[in-house]
């Protein structure tokens, strides 16, 4: 197997090329949508020919949040062993992690006991673990390991690295305020932030388990124009990596680059730090003695504003860890397969900032209108779902339309946003349009008692 | 030390324009107020002043200190600050200034949260101070309240949306970025006020040859090599940009450097780097500074030199308080002359030149108008031709015949927005109002100035805005928007706007029509395009300025490591909804 650019190759442990026989090209698809609750799990089965080793698959995130752990960790163990169950006969060829949020990789957690999903999926030793550029330990910077080729180990990739760890300290701060003082927080406030930074705390088993396996089979760590990192293990399949663009393509066009500012992340994860410092140890900014009245026992004249200024801060907390959590989408891969003159878009969590490199390139947008299946952006929010991407679909339409395309959807209602502010996940008038114009799967209409959502794509 | 008017004290301070409310969300406490005393001649007690000691006293570092830890202290530097500032509105404008809200008290909390910042909310009625650790000093804080530019900033946000509540709504990329810089221009020309801060900052510039201050028979001289454009700039100027942003450790963008540090360039408007309201608005504020500058430096010019070039310190400063002082009247009183919405930078330019000539009509001494223009357009922003005159001015109302004063009572139009309704209705086509629209008077303001000849002005300012819902079918009839905008279909619903700023004279003949027609297709087109993008704003990002301030702040703190980047999101300024704007407060229209 060779090293091309964007991969890298773990020399003590690598193994010689294994080309298995197969057709030049997969007749369908079986795609299995998984009901994770809220999160990304899609096992592609690309069907060579008849036989079970006749099949390549690739595991596209395994992540949930929002549901009780012990719930969750039933339901990710039985999905990990329908997953293994699929793949009998022939092997897991890929995995990839679009983006460190828990919900996308949460699955890959691991357990002392060798019992959690993580432990299966190991077990089914990946040939490659895929993760976007910013994942790549050895821009992190107390590594010391070469880095991928093609990546440069810029002041600013490093950076963004940085960034990250930056991003995640405030999440876990952002988490144990949310819990330890939830009284101090607007009626609501508190779960919504809680989720939130959840979804942003590293998840560190789930990371060493995904570079572990990369050590095993081989890791790679791929951004907008890499050379296609699946070329050997998937043949007939072309995949393109659209996002997300590295800091020295960003910076080339002047856009946004909201995740390599790692002073200002910092900055606000010592801010909560101190918040929950404050909480009964005595750092409050001024001597008790000039305390009037605690909450609660406040006179009448301060109780109208003092109720605003609460929901103020919580609102100013609420937009600090919106702001992380759509920096950290913004790190999402973006998979493009093109087979058998078929085209089907895996855009993980990616949203406009990070679109807005590709749709901005040359023949990107040509490449995208002939999109035959689409994996919604970000479980249904707006704006993963840039309207010129949209719009851009040729294949959408009524359903007597005969190329129409397919669109699957994983989600869980009432776990993110809001509808009084028209941002609720999914947001109904994304899915009214899905619904019109496209064949629409989704992973929140499938009953309970069912594991996943089947959709094939015949090439 | 900050003069205010005087009023009868509650405690907070609670006066009649501004309630501080000491609330700490973060601790949960309400910490307490002072009770104000008057002395026996009526006047109030600064509680405060006593307790610090002489400048040069050994105790002077400890009572700043103890000061600095008292709640108390902070609560009355933010009221003076505010109310000296909603004063200097109110001395610009001749006639007393509402908040943007329904109320008569600003409620402001000197420490609501932790935060590097501080914003005003419409909603809440208040202004919001942030308070943080320090860095490198574990257990000590940082305090917004206590900055003379974030507090005056911030009270200019609350200020502007009271004179002109439409300057809030998603429009077009200038209105997004104008309240930032406006309140940037405000905080910044304020600071000139502090004669000694200036003199000291002036007194601070070094070049490698030597100190440049010296006493000579009790006076303080400066020399004049730290009087050059360049060394006022970069000493001057970014000395006190050093002073006002240190505290804030960088997470709060330092308008004042930034802004002495753009260059001109015709093209700024148009690159990507400034497309961003949170890094638009300081264009703005880089052509008032550069304006000032020009001034300041023409007027030490006119000044008596000592021996080898030196300059007397004092008035070196007190002219740049001039200058500020100026400016900062001349772009207040812009305000009235500006349309109701959709301001666009060029049109704030034609309002402050109109402004100006209106008050003095003599530019010759000082030139501020020709410095005005020259400095503006050296940033790419000029008045629009086809609505001002070869000065830049507003062109004037022309008295049309048929316009129709007879039906309408002199007195009441001065005050009451009915009768000011029934003027534009009977006057509904020569104004160019559209019938089928539905219009509304937004606020009727007379107002008194008093020039720089002692030179007295009376004028009425009353704004309406119209609106009408429209299908995209309809925007060449209604907007003269033809063909239409690339997204709008013909069943697009679409909500537009037509408005107009009147301004009477003291006889309530009609001096001025700043519209902004609902038939001008270029505008209306120029708008719907702007708006019509992406859905890009994400609703939970909360206060609309915390939002602009923390994005500030992301730029800034990539600036201050020298990357250069401008990371941002785009600010609020497109809605899903294209071209129609949220509803305005007390539901009005705008």
């Amino acid at each position: 197997m060779s090293t091309k650019g964007g991969t890298k190759t773990n020399a003590a442990r690598a193994k010689p090329p294994t080309k298995v026989q197969a057709p030049k090209s997969p007749t369908h698809l079986n795609l299995f949508a998984y009901q994770v609750g809220f999160g990304d799990c899609f096992l592609l089965q690309f069907v060579y020919g008849d036989g079970d080793s006749d099949k390549r698959h690739v595991l596209i995130d395994f992540g949930t949040t929002g549901a009780p752990e012990a719930d969750s960790g039933t339901l990710m163990r039985r999905i990990a062993e329908d997953i293994r169950d699929k793949c009998q006969g022939a092997r897991l060829d890929v995995v990839v992690a679009t983006h460190r949020h828990a919900d996308h990789i949460s699955g890959f957690a691991t357990k002392a006991n060798g019992k959690g999903s993580g432990d299966i999926i190991r077990a089914l030793k990946p040939r490659l673990v895929l993760q976007p550029w910013t994942e790549d330990l050895a821009l992190a910077t107390d590594a010391s390991g070469p880095t991928s080729k093609g990546i440069k180990a810029s002041a600013g990739s490093i950076r963004t690295v940085s960034s990250l760890a930056a991003m995640t300290s405030l999440a876990e701060q952002v988490t144990r305020l949310a819990i330890e003082r939830p009284n101090t927080l607007p009626p609501g406030l508190a779960d919504r932030l809680e989720f939130l930074g959840r979804d942003n705390t590293k998840n560190l088993s789930a990371v060493e388990n995904l570079a572990q396996m990369g050590q095993v089979g081989k890791s790679a760590y791929a951004y907008f124009g890499v050379q296609d990192p699946l070329e050997d293990l998937l043949p007939g399949v072309n995949t393109h990596v659209l996002g997300p663009p590295t800091v020295e393509q960003c910076s080339a066009i002047k856009k946004q680059r909201a995740t390599d500012n790692d002073q200002f992340w910092h900055f606000h994860a010592r801010g909560v730090a101190t918040t929950n410092s404050i909480n009964g140890n005595g750092t409050a900014p001024f001597d008790t003695a000039f305390v009037k009245a605690k909450k609660g026992k406040l006179p009448r004249e301060a109780r109208w504003a003092a109720r605003h200024i609460t929901n103020a801060r919580g609102n100013q907390l609420l937009g600090i860890v919106t702001m992380l959590d759509k920096a950290m989408n913004n790190t999402s891969l973006i998979l493009l397969f093109e087979v058998g003159g078929k085209r089907l878009l895996f855009p993980g969590d990616a949203q406009l900032e990070n679109w807005s490199y590709a749709l901005e390139q040359p023949g990107v947008a040509e490449l995208l209108a002939d999109v035959d299946l689409y994996k919604v952006g970000h479980h249904g929010s707006l704006n993963a779902t840039p309207k010129s991407l949209w719009k851009g679909f040729r294949k959408r339409g009524k359903p007597e339309k005969t190329d129409r395309m397919t669109s699957v959807l994983s989600t869980m209602a009432g776990k993110h946003g809001s509808e009084g502010k028209k941002t609720e996940v999914p947001r109904k008038t994304l899915v009214d349009e899905l619904k019109h114009d496209t064949h629409f799967h989704s992973t929140h209409e499938v009953p309970t008692s069912t594991l996943y959502s089947h959709v094939r794509i015949d090439f | 030390m900050v003069d205010i008017p005087a009023e009868r004290l509650s405690p907070g301070p609670t006066g009649y324009r501004v309630k501080v409310v000491d609330f700490d969300a973060e601790a949960g406490v309400l910490y307490k107020a002072h009770s104000y005393q008057e002395d026996a001649e009526g006047r109030l007690v600064d509680a405060f002043s006593d307790q610090l000691q002489p400048a040069g006293s050994t105790l002077r570092k400890q009572s700043e200190d103890q000061l600095l830890a008292n709640p108390m202290f902070h609560g009355q530097n933010v009221y003076a600050l505010v109310m000296r500032t909603l004063a200097r509105f109110e001395y610009a404008l001749g006639r007393r200034v509402h908040w943007g809200f329904d109320g008569h008290q600003l409620h402001v909390a000197p420490h609501a949260f932790i935060d590097a910042n501080a914003f005003y909310s419409r909603e809440d009625r208040a202004l919001m101070f942030g308070y943080f650790s320090a860095e490198h000093e574990p257990g000590h804080f940082v305090f917004t309240c206590l900055s003379h530019d974030i507090v005056v900033h911030e009270t200019t946000h609350a200020l502007l949306d009271g004179l002109r509540e439409g300057f809030m709504n998603f429009s077009g990329p200038d209105q997004a970025a104008f309240h930032e810089g406006f309140s940037d221009v405000v905080a910044l020309l304020s600071v000139f006020s502090f004669k000694e801060v200036v003199e000291l900052a002036l007194t601070r510039f070094k070049d490698g040859a030597g100190g440049v201050a010296i006493k000579s028979k009790g006076r303080s001289l400066i020399h004049r090599r730290a009087l050059t454009a360049s060394a006022l700039a970069d000493g001057a100027l970014m000395g006190l940009a050093e002073e006002f942003g240190r505290a804030l450790g960088g997470m709060r963008a330092n308008a004042l450097r930034r802004s002495v540090r753009i260059k001109p360039s015709r093209n700024l408007l148009h690159t990507p780097e400034f497309s961003e309201p949170h890094t638009r608005g300081e264009i703005l504020a880089a052509a008032v500074m550069r304006t000032f500058l020009q001034i300041w430096l023409q007027r030490i010019e006119e000044l008596g030199t000592f021996d080898d070039g030196y300059y007397n310190l004092t008035e070196v400063a007190a002219e740049g308080a001039k200058v500020a002082d100026h400016l900062l009247t001349m772009s207040i009183r812009a305000l009235d002359y500006c349309p109701p919405l959709d301001l666009e930078f060029g049109d704030y330019l034609a309002a402050l030149l109109t402004a100006d000539a209106e008050i003095a009509p003599d530019d010759k001494r000082y030139h501020y108008r020709d410095t005005v223009s020259k400095v503006f357009g050296s940033f790419g922003i000029e008045p629009p031709a086809s609505r001002t005159d070869k000065r830049g001015c507003w062109t004037g109302f022309t008295q049309h015949p048929f316009i129709q004063y007879r039906r309408t009572n002199f007195e009441s139009m001065l005050r009451d927005p009915e009768e000011v309704f029934r003027f534009i209705w009977e006057n509904r086509d020569v104004l160019g109002v559209d019938e089928r629209s539905y219009t509304q008077v937004v606020s009727v303001r007379p107002s008194i100035r008093i020039g720089p000849e002692g030179f007295l002005l009376r004028e009425t300012i009353c704004e309406y805005i119209s609106r009408a819902n429209i299908f995209g079918a309809e925007l060449g009839t209604v907007c003269n928007v033809n063909p239409r905008p690339s997204g709008v279909d013909s069943n697009t619903a679409l909500t537009v706007y037509g408005a107009g700023t009147l301004v009477f004279d003291q006889y309530g003949q009609l001096k001025y029509h700043i519209a902004r027609q609902m038939n001008d297709g270029d505008w209306q087109r120029k708008r719907l395009e702007y708006l019509f993008g992406e859905p890009l704003e994400d609703n939970e990002v909360g206060n609309a300025f915390a939002n602009l301030h923390r994005m500030r702040a992301h730029c800034a703190s990539c600036n201050e490591q020298g990357k250069g980047s401008r990371a941002s999101s785009k600010a609020r300024t497109k809605g899903t909804q294209p071209a129609s704007p949220p509803a305005g407060k007390r539901g009005g229209p705008a």
